[in-house]
Parts: C-alpha cells; sequence; structure tokens
C-alpha cells in the first residue's frame, strides 16, 4: 500500500474492500480453506494441544532472559563467522543493509518472504542505492511485479485472480502467459532461477534462531530459502529480537505446531537452518553471513503492555478466523502486518495513535485467540489499545463524550431508568420496523454501517414485575 | 550506529521490569544427549520395520515417491529407470564417500551422465561456478539422507563436503537413497540428536546447512492451487536400502 492510500481513513479503505467483488470471494474461499486444513492437522495430532501450551511457555522463558539469549546467540554467529547488527529503528536497519550491499559491490539482491524486511521498507532503500531488490516467494513476486503491498501473512497475493497474474506477467516480463497457475508458475520459476544464480546478494528473515548453536531457521515451501541462502555470496537474514528461541529442543515444539497452524501441514516443505557462512569443503553457502537484529519498537514491549503479541509465529491464524480479516483482507489495514494480531504489531512498531481506528476493527469475539498457536490473548490488548486511544485523547471528542455519558449511566440505575423512558420517546421519529436505521448528528456514526435495536417499550424489570404479579 | 553495549542493556532494562505474569518454562534438554542419541537409536533399531511403515505413509502423503531395494548395488537400476521414464540424461550426484557407495560406473554403465561432486573443496572460484552449473543443468541429483521422520515423512540433509546443497535443490528431479540407521520416529527425537550433533556427539558432516525436506517444493500462491516445482524440485524419490549401505 502506498502512502497515499494511508491517507485515506480506515473506513474508506474497508469500505473500499467490501464492494470489490472478487476481493470478497477470494478471502472467503481462502479463509475457509485454510480453518479446515489447521482444524484436520490439529485433529490428527493429540499432542498438540500440550505443544501449544508449552511453546508458549518457551516464549515467556525466553523474554525473561532474552538479554542473556541473544548475547548466547550473537557469541554464536560470531564463533561461526558471522557478523551480527543492531538496529534500534528501520532508518537504521536499513542504511545497514545497504552498507552491506554496497561494500560487498552488489548489484542484485533476491530475497525470501520476509515480514521483517517488509516492515523496514528495505526494497525502497535498496532501489534507491542503486541495487535491484527482486522477490521470489512466487506471491511477493507477484505483488513486487504489481508494485503493491501482501495482503496476507502467509498467502501474499490472496487477493489476485490468475487472470490478473497473467496479464501482469505479459505486461511485466514482455512474454505470452495463460491464466493457469502451473503454467504461470512455470514462467517463474524460469524468471527467478536465472536471478538466483546472479545474484550477489540474498536477503532473508528469520522464523526462528537457536541461541546455543548460532542457527539461523527459515520455513518455506517453495525452497526459495534455501536457494537464497545458498547461492548468492553474501547473506543476510534481518530478524526481530523476539525470534531466538534457546535450544535445538525448544526449537522442534515450535516447528510441531507452526506449518499446522498456517496450512495444516505436518512440516512445511523445507526447514533450513543455516549457521554462519560457509565452511571448510562446502561447494555453496555464502562467503559472509550478517545477522541483523531489529528492535523497532519490540523492545520496549518486553516490559510494557504489548508483550504477549511478542509471542507472534506470523502464522497467519488469526487472520484467517477473524470476522473482519474476513470482510476486509489485508490491505485494508494499511500497515505490513494485518490481521488481529496486525493491529497490535502495528501499534508495537509504529505507536498507539496509528491505530486508532484498527483498534476497534476486531468484534473481540475471541476466534483468534482459539486460533492462536501460542493462544495470545489478542481481544484483551485491543481492549486496552481502545482504552490507551481514548486516554490519550486520540479520539474524536465527541465520541469520547458520548462514552463518557454511557459510562455515567451504566453506573446510576436512576438515571438509566430515566434514559430508557426518555430514549423510548425520543427514539420515535427515528424508528421504523422494529429497528433505528438512521440516527441524527454524531450519533450518525453508530448507524452508518449497522441498525440499532429500538428500546423496547417496557423495560425487562417492568416485565418481570407485572409477570410477578400475574403468577402470584 | 546502535553498538551491541547500548542495544543489550536496552532489553536487560525492560527484562529487569518483566512482569511474569504468565507460566515459563524452557523445554528440558537432554543432559547427555549423545548418551540419549544412542538409546533412541539403540530402541529403534528394534523396531525399524515400523518406523520406515509409518515413514512410507507421511512422505507418501506429501507426494514423494517411496522405492525398496534389497542391497545398495540395486539402486542403479532404479534410478536409471526414473531417468528413462523422465527422458534424462544427466546426474550429479554427492561424492561415493559420501553416500557411502559408489554407483557412478554402474549409473553410467545405464547411459546416464553422471557428475560426482568432488570430495573436498574444489579450488578457486571458477571451478566452483563450474560445478554449480553443472547441478543447474542436471535433471536428476542423487543425494544420501542423514534422517528420515516418519512422523512428518521429513529427510534431513547435512551439507558438507562431497555432499552439496545444490544436490537436492536445482535439479527437477531429487532421488535420496537411505537405510534403517537414519529412521526416527518423531520430532521430539530429532531434538535430541540435533542437540546431540551439537554438543557431545558427532555430525553426520561439516557443513553449514542443516536441511529439512518434506516433499517437493510447492506452493498455492495463485488462487490457493496446488503446485509443485515452483523453485525447488518438482519431484522427490526416497529409495530405502533394506541392507544398511555402510554395512
Amino acid at each position: 500500500m502506498s502512502d497515499a492510500e494511508l491517507a485515506t481513513p480506515f473506513r474508506q479503505r474497508a469500505d473500499g474492500a467490501m464492494k470489490d467483488a472478487f476481493l470478497q470471494e477470494a478471502l472467503t474461499i481462502a479463509t475457509t480453506k485454510f480453518i479446515g486444513l489447521r482444524r484436520d492437522a490439529f485433529a490428527g495430532f493429540p499432542e498438540g494441544e500440550a505443544l501449544r501450551d508449552q511453546a508458549r511457555a518457551i516464549k515467556e522463558a525466553t523474554l525473561q532472559h532474552l538479554d542473556h539469549h541473544l548475547e548466547t546467540l550473537i557469541g554464536n554467529v560470531e564463533r561461526l563467522g558471522g557478523h551480527v547488527h543492531y538496529a534500534a529503528t528501520p532508518a537504521e536497519a536499513r542504511s545497514i543493509i545497504v552498507d552491506i550491499a554496497r561494500r560487498t559491490g552488489a548489484r542484485m539482491a533476491v530475497k525470501s518472504k520476509s515480514m521483517a524486511t517488509e516492515e523496514i521498507h528495505l526494497n525502497e532503500a535498496l532501489e534507491a542505492a542503486g541495487i535491484t531488490p527482486v522477490e521470489t516467494d512466487l506471491g511477493e513476486y507477484i505483488i513486487q511485479l504489481a508494485h503493491e503491498r501482501p495482503s496476507h501473512i502467509i498467502a501474499p497475493a490472496i487477493h489476485k485472480t490468475k487472470g490478473q497474474v497473467a496479464e501482469l506477467f505479459s505486461r511485466e516480463l514482455k512474454r505470452p502467459a495463460e491464466p493457469d497457475p502451473e503454467a504461470l508458475t512455470r514462467i517463474a520459476r524460469g524468471e527467478l532461477r536465472e536471478k538466483f544464480l546472479q545474484a550477489d546478494l540474498g536477503i532473508t528473515g528469520a522464523n526462528f534462531a537457536v541461541a546455543d548453536t548460532g542457527t539461523v531457521v527459515l520455513v518455506t515451501n517453495e525452497g526459495n530459502g534455501r536457494m537464497v541462502t545458498s547461492l548468492p555470496r553474501v547473506h543476510v537474514a534481518v530478524m526481530g529480537v523476539e525470534k531466538v528461541v534457546p535450544s535445538f529442543t525448544d526449537l522442534m515444539v515450535f516447528l510441531a505446531i507452526l506449518a499446522k497452524s498456517a496450512t495444516g501441514q505436518k512440516l512445511s516443505v523445507y526447514t533450513s537452518m543455516v549457521q554462519g557462512p560457509r565452511r571448510a569443503g562446502e561447494l555453496e553457502g555464502p562467503d559472509e553471513f550478517h545477522l541483523v537484529l531489529l528492535d523497532g519498537g519490540r523492545i520496549a514491549q518486553i516490559g510494557g503492555p504489548l508483550r504477549e503479541a511478542l509471542s507472534c509465529l506470523r502464522c497467519g491464524a488469526c487472520l484467517n478466523v477473524c470476522p473482519v480479516y474476513r470482510q476486509i483482507g489485508g490491505h485494508a489495514y494499511g500497515y505490513t502486518y494485518p490481521g488481529p494480531i496486525g493491529i497490535l504489531l502495528t501499534a508495537m512498531l509504529e505507536g498507539a495513535p496509528a491505530v486508532k481506528d484498527l483498534a476497534h476493527a476486531s468484534s473481540l469475539c475471541g476466534a483468534c485467540v482459539e486460533a492462536c498457536p501460542v493462544r495470545i490473548d489478542i481481544p484483551r490488548m485491543l481492549i486496552d489499545l481502545r482504552r490507551e486511544v481514548d486516554d490519550k485523547k486520540i479520539a474524536p471528542w465527541t465520541e469520547r463524550v458520548a462514552f463518557k455519558l454511557l459510562a455515567r449511566l451504566l453506573q446510576h440505575p436512576r438515571l438509566y431508568r430515566f434514559a430508557a423512558k426518555a430514549g423510548r420517546i425520543m427514539q420515535k421519529p427515528f424508528a421504523s420496523d422494529g429497528r433505528i436505521g438512521r440516527l441524527p448528528l454524531f450519533f450518525g456514526e453508530w448507524t452508518r454501517t449497522r441498525d440499532l435495536p429500538p428500546v423496547a417499550s417496557r423495560t425487562f424489570q417492568e416485565r418481570w414485575a407485572s409477570e410477578k404479579d400475574l403468577q402470584a | 550506529m546502535t553498538t551491541r553495549a547500548e542495544f543489550i542493556s536496552r532489553i536487560r532494562e525492560q527484562v529487569q521490569k518483566t512482569p511474569g505474569r504468565f507460566s515459563a518454562a524452557s523445554a528440558r534438554r537432554p543432559q547427555h544427549p549423545a548418551a540419549e542419541a544412542d538409546t533412541i537409536r539403540r530402541e529403534l533399531a528394534e523396531r525399524w520395520p515400523e518406523t520406515l511403515e509409518a515413514f512410507r505413509r507421511e512422505f507418501e502423503g506429501v507426494a514423494g515417491v517411496f522405492h525398496r531395494v534389497a542391497t545398495i548395488d540395486m539402486v542403479p537400476a532404479v534410478v536409471s529407470r526414473i531417468a528413462h521414464e523422465r527422458e534424462a540424461r544427466e546426474l550429479v550426484t554427492w561424492h561415493s564417500a559420501a553416500l557411502g557407495a559408489d554407483l557412478a560406473p554402474a549409473l553410467g554403465a545405464r547411459g546416464l551422465d553422471v557428475h560426482p561432486m568432488p570430495e573436498s573443496e574444489p579450488g578457486g572460484v571458477a571451478e566452483r561456478e563450474r560445478l554449480r552449473a553443472i547441478a543447474a543443468r542436471a535433471d536428476l541429483g542423487l543425494t544420501g539422507v542423514d534422517l528420515a521422520i516418519a512422523e512428518t515423512g521429513t529427510l534431513v540433509l547435512v551439507s558438507g563436503a562431497g555432499r552439496p546443497r545444490s544436490t537436492s535443490l536445482l535439479p527437477p528431479c531429487h532421488i535420496a537413497v537411505f537405510d534403517r540407521t537414519v529412521l526416527v520416529e518423531s520430532l521430539r527425537q530429532v531434538g535430541v540428536l540435533l542437540e546431540a550433533w551439537h554438543g557431545d556427539g558427532r555430525p553426520p558432516a561439516a557443513g553449514a546447512a542443516i536441511n529439512f525436506i518434506t516433499g517437493p517444493s510447492r506452493t498455492a500462491d495463485i488462487e490457493l492451487t496446488l503446485t509443485r516445482g515452483v523453485h525447488g524440485p518438482k519431484e522427490v524419490h526416497a529409495i530405502f536400502v533394506e541392507q544398511p549401505i555402510r554395512g
């Protein structure tokens, strides 16, 4: 999404998504399919529930000693001949990577799918420095050609039809392309194979890093992660500080649940573990290995209100089950990370004001907590964020006054009874067919997208009293 | 630029105010991983037929093609049949020391162009480029296997001298040869073995990459249509050799 698009309010972006008939259908099909695959995977895996609890406990334990585990990781990566860099901000991360590219004379960089590099807007920085970034995950490749951003964490081009992809390939690659997924995939294989073999620089994220062996772990289905870490002469991995796990024993717990939550596979096709640069005797592997540790707002949350979100594995399961995501898709959220967890991550990385609207883009139904492999309590933190947005007076004053009045009403029974009576009279001009379709003034915000049930002609308490009389 | 000291001290400051609201515990690691790994192997040695059957089921479930032969000498016949069916000729293979047997002469005799990878590091960039170009144009890649995981149908390959990463990656068809000694049941057991390789035990090879391969390369990025062979191999074959390869 471009900055211009981000300038349009969330409501308009969401409206646009809901009027896009293809997007609506694609979202329903994709999210429904992912939900089914995940359900089946865990249904055949009785130990899954205990492993989910264990995975969460490991994340917590790791956070409690994160300084120690990172120091172990750094020590081991350096012992293996790798270099470690420290990026407090996205700008710092970009400049570290651009410097590495310049110093090593890289002209082209192949990338495997990485949310962290999306988050720091690395491609733009590389381009500005005269280095061509090439996304190699098929979905990412498609949206890079289309100059768009990912709409789903694990299926970035979920919003495109095969017809649109064929048109895109014909136009951008200047070769005929049939609207057939198999044929389109073959074209991409050919185009990207060239790039893998030519590129000087390989850039990846990291799904995990194992501290006590200095291992960076990448999970992919296509094999691009293996290409990017094996063929170019320099490999740069960009990783949020929270991705570290202490040992291989811990790692296995996560591997056992990650792919099941994301795509319903028992394991993704490729789990690639890389330990520094090419060793003596090896034919392939990079001459140089760099690990960029990224803060970008994460560190402040270790002791902060969004701490739980630091356990996120980026599996996308919460997106698929979210009634809001299923309606509006990833782009409407406007930032790198969509869906329920995306709102929390956006608040973490961009600050609370960025989510003043998004914090309300949730029904708080709790489906995300159920789906999350590490059971992150997303609704609890969304409620806290709503409160924060309110306390910091980021929300419009009308909204704040309205909710203050409502709070007052709900705390005072006499006032509440009076208001109910008053409401019964005042609603008359607006209620028809048993619903209130439109309210005046700023109250209209409430009824803009939904009906309000009218205040009942008799309250429950009034009915209770009269029924009791009848019984007696 | 942020220094390591600044970065870590920011984290330490935060860690010290950790609220600790949730239960927390790292996984319990094996105390003597090499000894535990030996125990696992001993136990598995007694029930390998069940483990193999479970592996076959899962491997086929991820679109792998399973073959079974009695001895390593019978592997070239299977490989050449696979090659014939695909009208393929060029084959790259791990070095015989890494495979545990020298299959190149028998494969050559069956009409294949066999390119064994060198046992030690090739001298110079030009030679490395040449070998990589061979792997990039080969039709078939023949490798060994360091672990075969029954729970998930996964092949684990450790890189190193004579066992390049590209052999199982660049050719459109990957053929892996294994025996009962590499079979394990679960990811949990793999955890113990990985701990042993990096601790008081010995790794199968000294390279910098450990690759878990669970079936052929796949994507569903266009309209969720499952398509195989997007970057890695379109086909993965596993040939089980009943008689342990290294005797």
